[in-house]
């Protein structure tokens, strides 16, 4: 066994004697950042609505002139939160002195997250829910409850539609 | 110990010996020396309304490479850690592209978490170091949820 001694010590006395290495590769590492901030754009395909004069008893419900409302709203989220778009009226339908509840506008709606409702100038009225971000289209079918007891005039009124993204 | 014993002893000593030495050649002198450095190492993009900016670009990071000592080939790739992730939010990797200048040696790409992606190659010296510039863009989008996303690029200059 002398001469595999001999041999195994020269080969580790080489081993260490030996030059280091510079490595064949180099790594280097760096850290990649986004800040994703919550957004929310909101867009109707007309910025008014108007209610063209019918008799009651033939029409009770008048739809707005030009059709539904085309509704977009794009939302970027926080995960899991809920979407909300509201409708809420400045002030009831106002001609003069004389006043028609703003109650007197009601809405259908399709889409997926839309849902019908009745105007208010108290509180926001939903208009739609989603969850969470994402580009959704839906349309908004206006009404104008028609009553022979409504005073003659022409009514206007303010809408303020409302997109939140918590 | 008999003499056939010694004889397998010394056999696999031989056998052991022979790519020590192969291997000590390799890591003579002659061993590529490789340095690379990225800088800035943060990679930062901020935040932006899609329909303005669809995709956003991060300030250029300027990559310096130094290769000496090599007769051969040498390549400088990029690997991403994962996907980008904020709490439980992912946004795929594959959302983020670079373009990188000079071209050659330099190339455009898209990260892969799965797959080292070349940025760079050629062959022989880069002697003095070199820089190069990369620009590196996120796909923006409204699918994204809201959060502060991060995740870790690996850069690996290697001579074969």
């Amino acid at each position: 066994m002398i001469a595999p001694r001999r041999l195994l010590a020269a080969v580790i006395a080489w081993t260490v004697a030996a030059p280091a290495a510079r490595a064949a590769a180099q790594a280097s590492t760096a850290t990649l950042s986004a800040n994703v901030g919550t957004i929310a754009k909101l867009n109707l395909s007309t910025a008014s609505a108007s209610f063209p004069d019918a008799d009651p008893d033939a029409l009770p419900l008048i739809p707005s002139a030009g059709g539904p409302i085309l509704i977009t709203a794009k939302s970027r989220a926080n995960p899991g939160v809920v979407v909300v778009l509201t409708l809420q009226a400045a002030d009831d339908l106002r001609s003069g002195v004389n006043v028609i509840p703003a109650s007197n506008i009601t809405w259908t709606a399709t889409g997926t997250g839309f849902v019908g409702g009745t105007l208010s100038k108290v509180t926001p009225v939903t208009v739609a829910t989603w969850t969470g971000s994402g580009v959704r289209s839906g349309s908004q079918q206006l009404y104008f409850r028609n009553l022979w007891t409504h005073p003659t005039g022409t009514y206007t009124v303010s809408l303020l539609y409302t997109l939140s993204a918590p | 110990m008999s003499r056939f014993a010694r004889s397998i002893v010394f056999g696999s000593l031989l056998t052991a010996m022979v790519p020590a030495v192969a291997g000590a050649q390799s890591r003579g002198g002659a061993s590529p020396q490789l340095d690379l450095s990225i800088s800035p190492a943060s990679i930062t993009f901020a935040s932006a309304d899609p329909d303005v900016s669809p995709t956003v670009a991060a300030a250029p990071v300027v990559v310096t490479v130094r290769v000496r000592q090599n007769s051969g080939s040498w390549t400088l790739t990029v690997l991403a850690g994962g996907d980008l992730l904020a709490g439980p939010s992912t946004v795929d990797i594959t959302n983020v592209s670079w373009t990188a200048t000079p071209a050659p040696p330099y190339q455009n790409g898209t990260l892969s978490k799965t797959v080292a992606q070349r940025l760079a190659s050629g062959t022989g010296n880069v002697n003095p170091a070199a820089n190069g510039s990369v620009t590196f863009r996120l796909a923006n989008s409204w699918l994204y949820s809201a959060g502060s996303y991060t995740q870790t690029l690996v850069f690996t200059l290697s001579a074969p």
